[in-house]
């Protein structure tokens, strides 16, 4: 069983910046969802996202956006946990999906400056807080996760060398291809971002990064916002895109394994909740299958309703959000969440207001990718 | 918990190349010669499942199955192996920029209706790697490194730190860059390798438990912001083929087990990065005899 003690914690989001104003903005319902910033419109079917409203000039986007906001939500992290700004040595650990793919596009299209070490993050992080042992990896939605397991593997480490403490990261921003790409694949165009709704129409993409600083032991001198109890990862082998609820339902009783935890240990599942038509039903079976009779015990939310979907960025927000969740005891609604499909029918969604006075102890994290690449965490409060 | 006489090591269990002018660890150590011709994922792994797919997934679909029969794990009917016992870590900075640019451009030039619905899993940079355990039905942790010019070491790294942590008995690792347009351009007009190579890292338990053939044992990795020190000897990749990129470290590794192979028995040092970069990694590769790849005096003077 993993015991992880998470030290720092930074987020941003369209919801809002720094973890405090974010959690809170998500638990009054408040939705980042606006109409398309960076993007002529006129080339694209839906017209909305949910974007952090950073650019200069509206409708003209700018290169580089993916690694401010990743140096935000770090730099936040870091502070949290009294690291201050120079993190050489410290392995920092980066899931995205896309990469800065978007300073590719307007390289490619407008001609802004671009070099190929532009593609990952490690000249960002070097130049900013001297990180020199950084690591990105570009595993769809299910990034952020993948990037915690491996983090939780290196604390596991043994003899000399082996690091104290890791910070993991994720961040993705919106990019021209793959927005356009997932509207085309639906009949109508999504319009909000409803997820296990029967009216949902699909998915729209969000900006956002978040970070969290995972310690080796508690050592007393810092406050812990929470501890990680375990992740498990796999491939369900199955389908570029579909998902199987054969191999997220193997995934999440692998951490269910990893963190000691039964069904009815866990009070809340943040959901991946796409609001995508096959991924929802997906996740519901899954869980119904691994949970059995206590399917109907946790609360349950999918914030990507109000942050969009962010990606490689969304595994470590639903994470920091259930870990705020587990010490204040509040929960963020699922806004538009009127009629649930039948796969998810049991399940205590929590919708209208955030459930509040809540003695909750364990969360379960889900995130799932593009490839069948699944990642499930559970994380233990410490209210 | 930690046995001390636990055997921890990780090998080289299967190896495989492709490139223009080498598809073996041998002709890859040897130097590829100039003027070989592009590679043809169609005649190694036959055209089925290859519409659609980028360069760099059909690239490495054919070193996937190539060195997992190398190692023994892909027979005629599929693995020899429970398919949640291996995973894949691939390693790419251009796979899949061919993709983003024609759908940018389909999208600028036309709008989002023209594009193909076929792109939207080749937009997302993880598509070689998800697609090689699709094909070949390997379900244990598929994880995509675009880490810049270290990625190749890196990967290898997290597969033998995913082997430690007991994620999974043995890793693909694969290391591939396609040439085209618009990573020429970025490169400034030079090509990339158009190939890359693959490797089986394995749990040495696991390896010696099927009588597998184990070709090199890890040593130490070190990733740091200080350039690596390239030694005598030290293998490179030859010019005319261009930049290697997030396949170099890969093919670094598939060049050393090409010199064990030949008999070689000194430790063999792969390094990337560097001062030109924003970190450098080294790694160091010994014969396959060694035994206990943390106590060689190579391997305590390396880390």
């Amino acid at each position: 069983m993993t015991n992880r003690p998470i030290v720092g914690m930074g987020a941003v989001a369209a919801t809002g910046r720094g973890v405090g104003e974010l959690f809170d903005a998500l638990c009054r319902g408040t939705s980042g969802r606006a109409g398309l910033r960076g993007f002529d419109r006129s080339r694209f079917r839906a017209q909305h996202a949910y974007e952090v409203d950073d650019r200069p000039v509206t409708g003209r986007d700018i290169p580089g956006r993916a690694t401010r906001l990743l140096l935000d939500a770090v730099g936040q992290a870091a502070a949290d946990a009294g690291l201050g700004e120079d993190l050489g040595g410290i392995p920092v650990l980066v899931g995205t999906g896309l990469r800065e793919l978007r300073s590719l596009e307007l390289w490619w299209r407008d001609g802004s400056p671009f070099a190929d070490s532009g593609l990952h993050f490690g000249t960002g992080l070097r130049e900013r807080f001297n990180a020199d042992v950084t690591h990105t990896f570009s595993n769809a939605c299910s990034a952020s996760l993948y990037a915690l397991a491996l983090a939780s593997d290196l604390l596991d480490q043994e003899g000399e060398g082996a690091p104290d403490t890791v910070i993991v990261a994720g961040v993705d921003v919106l990019t021209e291809s793959m927005y356009g790409l997932l509207e085309r694949v639906h009949p109508e165009p999504p319009d909000r971002v409803r997820p296990f709704d029967r009216n949902r129409t699909g998915v729209l993409m969000g900006d956002g990064a978040a970070a969290v600083v995972l310690r080796r032991t508690d050592d007393g001198s810092r406050r812990v916002h929470g501890r990680l109890r375990g992740v498990a990862v796999n491939c369900d082998a199955y389908h570029v895109t579909a998902p199987s609820p054969d191999g997220i339902a193997q995934a999440m009783r692998a951490a269910h394994r990893i963190a000691g935890v039964k069904p009815a240990d866990i009070d809340l599942v943040m959901l991946h909740g796409t609001g995508t038509l096959l991924n929802d039903e997906a996740e519901a079976a899954a869980l119904r299958d691994v949970l059995g009779e206590d399917a109907s015990a946790p609360l349950m939310t999918a914030v990507k309703s109000m942050t969009g979907h962010t990606s490689g960025a969304s595994g470590l927000i639903n994470l920091i959000i259930g870990v705020r969740a587990l010490q204040e005891g509040r929960v963020p609604p699922t806004v538009g969440l009127d009629d649930p499909v039948d796969e998810a029918a049991p399940f205590r969604f929590v919708t209208g207001e955030a459930a509040t006075g809540r003695e909750l102890n364990v969360a379960q994290l889900n995130a799932f990718g593009f490839g069948g690449i699944n990642a499930v965490a559970l994380v233990e409060g410490t209210r | 918990m930690t046995d001390a006489t636990a055997d921890t090591a990780v090998v080289v269990s299967g190896a495989a190349v492709l490139l223009p002018g080498a598809d073996t660890v041998r002709a890859l150590a040897d130097g590829p010669a100039p003027g070989g011709a592009p590679v043809e994922p169609a005649d190694h792994v036959g055209r089925k499942g290859l519409r659609y797919k980028d360069r760099a997934t059909q690239l490495g679909y054919a070193l996937t199955a190539a060195a997992l029969r190398d190692a023994g794990l892909l027979g005629e009917d599929g693995m020899t192996v429970p398919a949640e016992t291996t995973g894949i870590v691939a390693s790419s900075n251009f796979g899949n920029l061919d993709t983003v640019v024609r759908a940018l451009d389909t999208i600028r030039e036309e709008t989002v209706t023209a594009t193909s619905p076929m792109d939207l899993p080749n937009a997302s940079s993880n598509v070689i790697a998800s697609s090689a355990a699709i094909r070949y039905g390997l379900r244990g942790p598929n994880l995509m490194v675009c880490n810049g010019e270290t990625s190749g070491l890196d990967a290898v790294h997290w597969a033998a730190t995913m082997i430690a942590a007991g994620r999974a008995e043995r890793f693909l690792v694969l290391g591939v860059e396609p040439d085209n347009a618009v990573v020429r351009r970025l490169l400034g007009g030079r090509r990339a390798v158009d190939g890359g190579a693959a490797l089986v890292l394995e749990a040495r338990t696991a390896a010696t438990a099927r009588s597998a053939t184990v070709r090199a044992v890890l040593g130490p990795y070190r990733r740091a912001a200080d350039e690596p020190r390239e030694t005598a000897g030290h293998w490179a990749l030859p010019a005319h083929l261009g930049s290697a990129s997030g396949a170099y470290g890969v093919l670094q590794v598939a060049a050393a087990v090409g010199w064990f192979d030949a008999g070689r028995r000194e430790p063999v040092r792969a390094v990337a990065g560097g001062a030109d970069h924003d970190a450098g990694a080294g790694l160091l590769l010994l014969a396959p005899e060694a035994a206990r790849a943390a106590e060689t005096p190579e391997a305590a003077e390396a880390a």
